[in-house]
């Protein structure tokens, strides 16, 4: 509950000062325009914007869940002994496989 | 004890960021940026765009709180206190990719996508390194892994650890090379429709950021506060502005590639060296 | 000047540089004086720094860009004078801002750029899935992206004559999927500049800005080693290569103060499906004086 409390706190003393320390913004029409070195824009910015590393992301939720299994892992690992490095070790050979896969099909390549 | 502990926070806290602002030597041009109108752009989302510093505040505030000043003393005292850092981490992507969707204009969107695809492959060996320093001490809280130190520090029976958390602090911070959120080919990015008040904000966030993971780097690493003769909080302060100092130097040295060749990078070198990193953590510690 | 002020006026003066024909050698190498420094972005100056006699195409993208400095805000116009007399105008114009001093109004009015057009309250609505103009314009609509074939939004903008990761007076007609580069036409070539802007050190200068080196590009061009880490190892082997040179080459052939020259080359086919930094990266990796031959080549056709 104290946790909670003073994750809650913080955040309630960083919202307050940022918005104490900044005075409204305002602009006129020309002022507001999006900085474009002196160009002009035809559409709004705000778009479906294609994120190429798509196909990273999901090779990197994998390896998220493996972080996920890592965390109780980590506790119980001296007293598991070399059973449990042999455990991750395989773990982690099998989702290198994938990053290995997904080099040779470019997903690190931003496409 | 709750209360000492959040005022040792709160002055951590301003006195690193002051710090943080004398290592960029930026301090005249912060007082300048104070006095500057602050501009809007078309259609922004004005509640993100006024938050978003505050959220990256926060989430350096939270982050300091996990770390120890003494040992066995923090503000948080979670069993889990790895746990509460990871979290921290992952929601600074999000906090600065809503600093880059706010203003509605093409530079600051292209930051925030950029630094979100780049940033998510860093928090990878970030983990890796910081449960590697909980193997020995068996706990994910901060303040066990003090006291694995006591014999020796993590920086040396782990020495691949501290490189790669560097790595991660950079991209935490926004600077040098993992400065993909505010780069100058992109027009300062997620900042390029910021001025005035809110431009300052948002570098004194990344600044108390900064003095943050340096203080966990400082604790998981460094062993914190341990030391012989001078205090346990005043050990913490030395570790973490030398650490600071050797992140800001980095910041400013050391060449940011495009972010095609960084993503490949850190897939293909960052990843596999953590991966070897937790062997060899893991080895040890049995 | 109250003591906030004076310390505010220590700081290194913000300017924007709008820079005009012939004027790029010598910006580029006031600019790296310390006490000055060239921002990136138009929010982040103070004063707008129109180096030499712009042509009449450009005073409206000027107005533009004049505009969006935040307030207060002034212009200088470098017309002829030395880099020291502009470097104390700068200096003690930066200064007098910092005591409130004099301030510039817009030069355009204030109107929005585009009617409301559309069928709700805020503009939207109309014939199309995303038709109307809200908030005066329109929304980006699909098209197949170059590289993958997906039917995402595409991006359309004019990439002005004063953006400061392109050549001064280079005028983009761009459209980005996403930060990747689908097309990318030459509306006007850059301006005219003299051999002086091929020097290894401002070429090489350029680069280590765009690198995020911003000391280790003053210190080029103040003459010395750059001092930073990696800088060539940065940059991907392969990209632009022109006649058998990458631009990992010309950025080490220019660290070591030799100049470089590339072959004929055509710049639409450089910049398409190139990623924003990396095209970027190839523009500023060309020597001005061939940059500015192939892109009035493009600009005629």
């Amino acid at each position: 509950m104290l946790t909670i409390g003073l994750i809650t706190g913080w955040i309630a003393l960083a919202a307050a000062l940022a918005l104490w320390l900044g005075p409204k913004a305002a602009s006129t029409a020309p002022q507001a325009a999006p900085f474009l070195g002196g160009g002009t824009p035809e559409t709004h910015a705000w778009q479906r914007y294609h994120f190429r590393p798509y196909t990273m992301a999901l090779l990197f939720i994998a390896f998220e869940m493996e972080m996920m299994f890592m965390y109780p892992w980590a506790v119980v690992f001296v007293s598991e002994g070399i059973k449990a490095l042999a455990e991750m070790g395989m773990f982690l050979a099998i989702l290198s496989v994938g990053i290995l896969y997904g080099w040779r099909e470019g997903v690190f390549r931003w496409q | 004890m709750t209360g000492l502990l959040v005022l040792a926070v709160l002055a951590t806290l301003l006195a690193g960021t002051c710090f943080a602002v004398l290592l960029d030597r930026a301090q005249p041009a912060l007082v300048a940026e104070f006095f500057r109108s602050r501009v809007e752009t078309e259609a922004p989302d004005r509640l993100n765009r006024d938050l978003a510093p505050a959220w990256y505040l926060a989430l350096a505030a939270i982050g300091l709180s996990v770390v120890p000043f003494a040992p066995g003393l923090a503000l948080i005292d979670s069993p889990a206190g790895i746990v509460i850092w990871g979290s921290c981490e992952a929601l600074i992507v999000v906090t600065v990719f809503l600093h880059g969707w706010a203003p509605n204009a093409p530079f600051p969107l292209i930051g925030a996508y950029r630094y979100a695809a780049l940033a998510l492959p860093v928090m990878l060996p970030s983990m890796f390194v910081l449960i590697a320093a909980a193997l020995p001490a068996q706990s994910l809280s901060l303040i066990a892994i003090v006291d694995s130190q006591r014999e020796i520090w993590n920086v040396i029976r782990q020495p691949l650890g501290l490189p790669l958390f560097l790595v991660v602090a950079l991209a935490l911070t926004l600077r040098g090379p993992m400065d993909y959120a505010d780069g100058a080919d992109i027009a300062t990015g997620t900042s390029a429709e910021e001025s005035g008040a809110a431009r300052a904000t948002w570098y004194l966030a990344r600044a108390a950021m900064l003095v943050s993971v340096s203080a966990l780097a400082a604790t998981v690493f460094l062993g914190g506060p341990l030391g012989p003769l001078l205090p346990g909080p005043v050990w913490l302060w030395l570790k973490t502005a030398a650490l600071m100092a050797l992140t800001a130097w980095l910041g400013h040295h050391v060449a940011r590639p495009p972010p095609g060749r960084m993503l490949t990078l850190l897939w293909i070198a960052l990843l596999p060296l953590s991966f070897l990193h937790l062997a060899i953590s893991g080895v040890l510690a049995l | 000047m109250t003591r906030l002020a004076r310390i505010a006026a220590s700081a290194p003066v913000p300017v924007f540089a709008a820079i005009g024909p012939g004027r790029q050698a010598e910006t580029e190498r006031l600019l790296a004086r310390p006490g000055l420094r060239r921002a990136d972005t138009a929010r982040d100056a103070a004063i707008l720094l129109v180096a030499g006699d712009l042509p009449e195409a450009a005073a409206p993208a000027l107005a533009r860009l004049h505009d969006q400095l935040p307030r207060p805000r002034v212009t200088l116009r470098w017309q002829g004078e030395g880099a020291d007399e502009t470097e104390t105008a700068l200096t003690g114009a930066w200064r007098e801002l910092c005591a409130g001093g004099p301030d510039e109004e817009d030069r355009l009015p204030d109107a929005p750029t585009n009617a409301w057009r559309g069928v709700g309250p805020h503009g939207q609505g109309g014939e199309g899935m995303m038709g109307g103009t809200p908030y005066g314009r329109p929304m980006a609509m699909t098209g197949a992206d170059i590289r993958d074939g997906l039917q995402l939004d595409r991006y359309s903008a004019t990439l002005g004559p004063f953006a400061p990761m392109l050549p001064p007076g280079m005028v983009l007609d761009l459209t980005l999927q996403g930060d990747v580069i689908c097309e990318a036409a030459v509306a006007e070539p850059p301006f005219a500049q003299p051999a002086e802007a091929d020097a290894p050190a401002l070429c090489a200068a350029r680069l280590l800005r765009l690198l995020g080196l911003e000391k280790a590009a003053r210190r080029v061009i103040g003459g010395r080693r750059p001092g930073a880490l990696w800088i060539t190892g940065a940059v991907p082997p392969g990209l632009g290569r022109i006649g058998g040179a990458d631009l990992r080459a010309r950025l080490a052939a220019w660290l070591a103060d030799r100049p470089v020259t590339v072959p004929a080359f055509d710049l639409p086919a450089l910049l398409a499906g190139a990623e924003w930094c990396e095209a970027m990266l190839i523009l500023a990796s060309l020597p001005p004086s061939e940059l500015i031959r192939a892109a009035r080549r493009d600009a005629a056709a």
